[in-house]
């Protein structure tokens, strides 16, 4: 995320992010701490999917953070522990926080070729600039990935997120970027499968870990996975074309999907079939068959596949085998559809959004009134599915990795994250604490204080 | 038409109705690798026709030239600048080159619109300046004024797109004295754009003709209103949202649902500047058209089709957001009351209460009623039910007890309508919030009443229906949520504690306090201390360790908290002196952590400037009454 955002609107947005200065993170940093990141780098193992051997080196990162993070938390853990009841491995304030990441892809043959310039540079680990029309922009971030950066490197630092949601938390990784800037190979990987991306390294870790620790813990993993389209949740394990043969008109038909939390904090996919999974392997035999089914509602429905976000949801059940405790911890990995279709549809702040040409809705109005003040008390939109899906994930607790994909000939990598930030942003906490309710407490102490002062006893009086 | 035959002509409306149906319905089956296909079509047909009538339609000599000498004219100009030219100048829209002017100007307008649509602004740009300046030449009149307002509409999205609001205004605010002209001084229906291209037969009646000019205008409004928006200036971008709404009403341009939702949105922004006489209209506006949309489906229909339950869900969803915009007009109104009738330790300020009362006058309801006309929703048959909706709830600042319960109990029917959607298992967050709303009226109206003990239940009541949430919710996926309630319930339990004093203090008199009094008392402090204590171990790290950084947005909930339990602990009522010991050491303990949080992070001072400088008084004085309390202990051993 950045700090140097285009106008003032988007600069309060960051800042009130889950009341977290998201972006910042690098500047609280010392000096010293990128060599200390870089050191511990190289101590990683290959997981390459298909033999399964590394052990994904969980151990390892314990001890170095995510980057930016306060320093004290690796003090206070001195030696690793792969499980832990005690929820997590660094601090429970990390909790809430959004990190993003940003990677740039290789420039394209085509792009070589055709010598695009290049606006996008890495300036160090955690910022890189870009070249627009208006002059230079820094952007900064909790780390910078360059085109030189393996699947590897990438994993390496998500990792981690993956033992979060083992030990109960709400962890959530995406991608977004336009098309074209390496989302899909980031999260999924390339199609043969040579460079695994985020999604089938995470079904390894998260086994791996599971294995570690199944002598102390009894384990269950289940999955929905979903397709948003067209603001509508689409069950990814139901076939749509097993449907379409029997009903023509299935696809009106398709049962409804809602993501919902109780309050046990159990999210659950409403409507969505839960499948359980015992290995890697099962996982992604499941993901595969989510993904053929993804592919054909696709072609069916004549949809550009860069308007279809995919959601993974794997929920971790695990019990203690010696006090019986139970804990509920869940990994939503999701790949968002291009971002620029959003831009072009008028998601840009300065574009004046057109009456829909069709239907003649103003359907943006909303949206105009909405942003008349940053303080309406209630915005009774659920502006949509996809950020209702999200909030869940962002909101509260959670842990949440965001990867922006930008490719070295583009600049477009604001839109989407803005109108994130904005959907997301969270009203203060303890709204009650920041005004100043307590006049009447500290008037009752001054009196007393006056009264201590003057050597009187202050006995009951004091109540 | 004189010198083209009218199977020409045929031929180019067929045209024209074959570019229509290309851009609107063939483009959207265009394939994904050649998106815009059917809008090229389209292009190469209007091309077409714009050839044909420039070569077949040269008219009669002298009235054609002023036509082309317009055309020939460089851009010497900006094209807006005065409107009035534009209604007496020129010839006029109904003479022969009137009318060629303006179906070449709308073929250009078609030819721009249709290049913006494939991301060719600049094209795009010069076929619609082509059609303003066509137009130059003519006087408004309703055979062009239709054509006037659509071409600066499309110029004004296509400046705004670029980022240059301030052009797109120009042309957008031309657009809008146009209509206004017009209206004032013709107001016949214009014809239509569709109309130049279209044969004898298929003309339009005159309701469509307005219909689509009016939404024209209503599309100038929407407009508008973003670039007021995007140029900061808000109050005129609410007042033509608000345009736009009323005018969608008015011309019965709209979706219920869409509607209502909008207007219950205007209401949050009208709130919170403090308007509640708009915030009202328009949430009952919105509760009155939101009723249009139809009767929710009933659980049985829903479980019979899928469509019902889709329709079901989405009218239930929407109707309790709408209640919960209600939730938020009484609270609001309430608050703000509050604000203006408090003195400074928080209580009713009597003096200013009757002055308020006294300058609440005739005039002000007069001059409501002024600004009211302005902004009035509705048409003929949703005008009384909107009108009996705001009789419902008052729009003043409610200025005592019986005004202030009426807005409460409003507040309170709707807390009850939004829980029924926005059930806890689901929907917790949403079910969270309404609860804290449901708390604060409740906070709210305790304000008012004047019966201590009344004032009391009320308290409790806030504590009834959040505790129980606190408790049963998950600790790790709702951490903020649980913050915000212990901190509130805290802060409940303190004031309760605060009025139990007050109503033993006043019955006792002088007395000393009894043991029932005493052991309540004492109840109340220790809950208190308990959430702000909870408030406080949230905080800490899963060992337990007490964060050396308090991140800023916990910063001053955190120091106050702190503050707060040292306050509670030295006032809870020990008989025994040991007892009493242990109790001032704690407050001094709490005391002494703010001021040294403070010394060590310099700037936190400036985040709890009081808290701290009566922490600092404390830790100075309280060891004195400890060393006392030793003194008299030792004493008495």
């Amino acid at each position: 995320m950045y700090v140097n955002s285009s106008g003032a609107q988007n600069g309060s947005y960051s800042l009130t992010f889950l009341g977290k200065k998201v972006g910042r993170h690098h500047s609280v940093a010392p000096a010293g701490k990128q060599l200390a990141w870089e050191t511990t780098v190289r101590t990683t193992q290959d997981p390459v999917v298909s033999s399964r051997a590394g052990q994904v080196p969980v151990a390892a990162q314990v001890l170095d953070d995510l980057p930016g993070s306060v320093p004290e938390i690796r003090e206070q853990r001195p030696c690793p522990i792969i499980h832990n009841t005690q929820l997590d491995q660094y601090d429970n304030n990390t909790a809430g926080k959004i990190r993003v990441f940003c990677r740039v892809r290789p420039v394209s043959r085509i792009e070589a070729a055709q010598s695009e310039a290049i606006v996008v540079h890495k300036v160090d680990d955690f910022s890189v600039t870009v070249e627009t029309p208006r002059g230079q922009r820094e952007f900064q971030f909790d780390k910078v990935f360059g085109a030189e950066a393996s699947q590897e490197d990438l994993f390496h630092d998500t990792n981690r997120l993956i033992q979060s949601a083992i030990d109960g938390y709400n962890v959530c990784i995406f991608a977004y970027g336009q098309t074209g800037s390496g989302k899909t190979y980031t999260m999924v990987g390339d199609k043969e499968q040579k460079n695994p991306g985020i999604m089938p390294r995470s079904f390894n870790a998260m086994f791996d870990i599971i294995q570690q620790n199944s002598n102390k813990f009894d384990f269950k993993v289940s999955a929905y996975m979903l397709e948003l389209y067209n603001d509508r949740l689409q069950d990814l394990f139901v076939s749509q074309s097993g449907e379409a043969h029997a009903q023509p008109q299935s696809h009106g038909q398709a049962k409804r999907v809602e993501i919902k939390r109780n309050r046990k904090g159990v999210v659950f996919a409403q409507g969505a079939e839960t499948k359980e999974a015992s290995s890697a392997q099962e996982l992604y035999a499941l993901f595969q068959q989510a993904c053929a089914n993804r592919h054909i509602s696709a072609t069916k429905m004549n949809v550009e596949s860069s308007r279809s976000h995919l959601i993974v949801g794997i929920m971790v059940e695990s019990k203690n085998m010696t006090n019986g405790s139970v804990n509920t911890g869940k990994l939503s990995l999701v790949d968002l559809a291009g971002s620029e279709r959003a831009a072009k549809t008028g998601a840009k702040d300065h574009q004046l959004k057109e009456a829909n040409s069709i239907n003649k809705s103003l359907s943006a109005l909303g949206d105009v009134i909405s942003a008349l003040s940053a303080e309406l008390p209630h915005v009774p939109y659920r502006n949509s599915k996809l950020t209702q899906v999200m909030q869940d994930s962002l909101g509260g607790n959670a842990k949440t990795l965001m990867i922006a994909n930008i490719s070295p000939s583009e600049c477009n990598l604001d839109e989407t994250l803005t109108s994130l930030i904005y959907a997301t942003r969270v009203k203060a906490i303890t709204n009650n604490a920041q005004r100043n309710v307590e006049s009447k407490e500290i008037a009752h102490l001054k009196e007393v204080i006056i009264k201590l002062k003057s050597g009187q006893t202050v006995e009951e009086e004091d109540v | 038409m004189a010198s083209l035959s009218s199977e020409e002509w045929r031929a180019i409306c067929d045209k024209f109705t074959n570019a229509q149906n290309l851009t609107d319905v063939e483009s959207r089956n265009d394939p994904e690798n050649d998106p815009f296909r059917s809008k090229y079509k389209a292009r190469e047909l209007l091309r077409e026709i714009y050839c044909l009538l420039k070569s077949f339609e040269p008219g009669e000599g002298e009235e054609d030239r002023g036509a082309d000498i317009s055309e020939q004219r460089p851009t010497e100009e900006p094209v807006d600048g005065q409107t009035e030219d534009w209604f007496s100048r020129g010839f006029s829209g109904d003479s022969p080159a009137g009318l060629r002017a303006a179906k070449l100007g709308a073929v250009e307008y078609y030819l721009g619109v249709n290049h913006v649509d494939t991301e060719e602004l600049s094209a795009g740009q010069e076929h619609l300046m082509n059609c303003m300046k066509l137009l130059e030449g003519c006087r408004v009149s309703p055979e062009n004024v239709s054509l006037f307002i659509h071409g600066r509409n499309q110029l004004g999205i296509l400046w705004a797109g670029r980022d240059e609001t301030e052009t797109a205004q120009g042309f957008l605010e031309t657009a809008e004295s146009i209509y206004q002209r017009y209206m004032k001084e013709d107001g016949s229906p214009p014809t239509d754009m569709t109309e130049y291209f279209t044969t004898g037969e298929n003309q339009l009646t005159h309701q469509e003709r307005t219909k689509r000019f009016e939404l024209a205008y209503t599309h100038t409004m929407y407009y508008l209103a973003q670039v007021y928006k995007n140029l900061g200036e808000t109050e005129r971008a609410a007042t033509y949202c608000h345009n736009t709404l009323q005018r969608q009403l008015r011309f019965n341009q709209f979706s219920p649902m869409e509607w209502a939702l909008n207007a219950a949105t205007l209401s949050q922004y009208y709130i919170t500047k403090g308007r509640y006489m708009e915030g009202r209209h328009c949430l009952s506006a919105a509760t009155v058209i939101s009723g249009l949309a139809g009767e929710i489906p009933s659980e049985a229909a829903a479980q019979e089709s899928e469509t019902e339950s889709e329709r079901r869900e989405q009218l239930r969803q929407k109707r309790a957001e709408i209640a919960r915009c209600w939730i938020k007009y009484c609270l609001n109104i309430l608050q703000d009351s509050k604000k203006l009738l408090e003195d400074n330790i928080g209580e009713l300020d009597t003096d200013r209460q009757d002055e308020l009362k006294r300058a609440r006058r005739q005039e002000e309801e007069e001059e409501e009623k002024g600004r009211k006309s302005a902004m009035l929703f509705g048409s003929e048959d949703t005008f009384d039910s909107i009108a009996s909706l705001e009789e419902k709830v008052m729009c003043l600042l409610p200025l005592d007890f019986t005004e202030a319960r009426s807005v409460f109990l409003v507040g309170q029917n709707y807390v009850t309508q939004a829980k029924e959607y926005f059930q806890m298992d689901g929907y917790v967050t949403d079910h969270i919030e309404i609860l804290q709303d449901h708390s604060a009226l409740f906070r709210s109206l305790a304000f008012f009443e004047e019966d201590v003990e009344r004032r009391c239940k009320m308290h409790k009541r806030r504590i009834d229906m959040l505790e129980p949430i606190c408790k049963d919710l998950n600790a790790q996926y709702y951490l903020m949520i649980r913050r915000q309630l212990m901190f509130e319930l805290a802060e409940t339990y303190n004031e309760m504690m605060d009025l139990k004093l007050t109503l033993a203090n006043r019955q006792a008199d002088t007395q000393s306090l009894d043991n029932h009094t005493i052991k309540k008392f004492n109840h109340l402090c220790s809950a208190s201390a308990k959430y702000f204590q909870m408030f406080l171990d949230s905080l800490c790290s899963p060992e337990g360790k007490v964060p050396e950084h308090l991140e800023q947005e916990v910063l001053r909930p955190a120091l106050v908290a702190r503050f707060r339990v040292a306050r509670l602990h030295s006032r809870l009522i020990n008989s025994a002196p040991s007892a009493q010991l242990d109790s001032l050491n704690k407050s001094l303990e709490n005391y002494k952590y703010v001021v040294q949080y403070c010394e060590a992070h310099p700037e936190a001072a400036a985040e709890v400037e009081t808290e701290l400088e009566l922490s600092k008084e404390m830790v100075g004085l309280l060891p004195l009454k400890i060393n006392r309390l030793k003194a008299r202990m030792e004493a008495n051993n």
